[in-house]
């Protein structure tokens, strides 16, 4: 593909020579895909993800935990009681929260434990193979809560 | 198959250890960072088990909370908070390292995630206990 496109007028670098030429003409580097092919390559995607589940395990677990800790350890209490859970769990945005919460850090988890096979396990090899079990557990595990989410 | 072709200059390849990443505090502690993402991890799965006998009815869902009280799991709880509170510490602290000194000072960054922290925290307990 590469010369194929037709210049109309001449840069500034056509005119120059040599070195000075380099300074000032447009890169002829590989060309990039469009943004969205470049947003869908599986790398960058499960970077985001791995990044967003930071978050979720950062901001919003310890509370959750937390809350959860203390209800299982006192006696039981109104706020986790059957009809209350199930009326809270019943609105969507609710759903989408929990879909986030649980899935997310999923996703943090397959991108760390990936490296962490590597590096502190010592496996050298098998990268693909690791790479496809760490993230495609995290996908199960979101496509298992889905379904549960739409079963309650 | 391929046969090795001799190699025309020797390469450095430092032998390292199996149990590296045990030998200075840094390393230790990198090691407990990235292992605390197994944590977050063990927590979906519990919360994936609570929607799973939410969804199975009433009485599923009590036998989930009797087991929730079971002191082994309060420990296990227990040892996830405190992993995911050292998890929330590295990550403030490494989203700072990235984006202090080019947006503002890695302080600020620290300070704003720390309030924001907060805010949810307390927006969360109160949708999960009061709303």
């Amino acid at each position: 593909m590469a010369g194929s496109a037709v210049i109309t007028e001449h840069s500034l670098g056509d005119i120059l020579e040599e070195s000075d030429a380099r300074e000032v003409r447009r890169s002829r580097g590989p060309r990039r895909p469009p943004l969205l092919l470049q947003l869908l390559r599986p790398e960058p995607m499960f970077w985001q993800l791995f990044s967003a589940g930071g978050f979720v395990a950062a901001l919003l677990l310890p509370i959750t935990v937390a809350v959860l800790l203390i209800e299982a350890a006192s006696a039981p209490s109104e706020a986790l009681s059957y009809e209350r859970i199930t009326r809270l769990a019943d609105h969507l945005l609710a759903k989408l929260y929990l879909l986030a919460l649980i899935s997310l850090p999923l996703f943090h988890w397959a991108h760390r434990f990936r490296y962490t096979v590597h590096h502190q396990f010592g496996v050298h090899g098998l990268k693909g193979l690791v790479a496809v079990l760490c993230y495609g557990t995290a996908i199960a595990g979101g496509a298992l809560t889905v379904l549960v989410l739409l079963g309650i | 198959m391929r046969t090795e072709a001799p190699r025309r200059y020797p390469t450095y390849a430092p032998k390292v250890p199996r149990t590296w990443w045990l030998r200075t505090a840094p390393f230790r502690r990198f090691a407990a960072r990235e292992f605390t993402a197994v944590f977050a991890a063990a927590f979906s799965i519990i919360l994936l088990l609570f929607l799973f006998a939410l969804s199975r009815g009433q009485e599923a869902y009590e036998g989930f909370l009797r087991w929730l009280g079971l002191p082994a799991v309060v420990v296990l709880l227990a040892i996830i908070l405190v992993a995911l509170l050292y998890h929330a510490g590295t990550w403030f602290r490494l989203s700072a390292h990235i984006l202090g000194r080019r947006e503002a000072s890695r302080g600020a960054v620290i300070a704003t995630l720390v309030a924001i922290w907060i805010a949810v925290s307390a927006l969360a307990a109160w949708v999960y206990v009061a709303l």
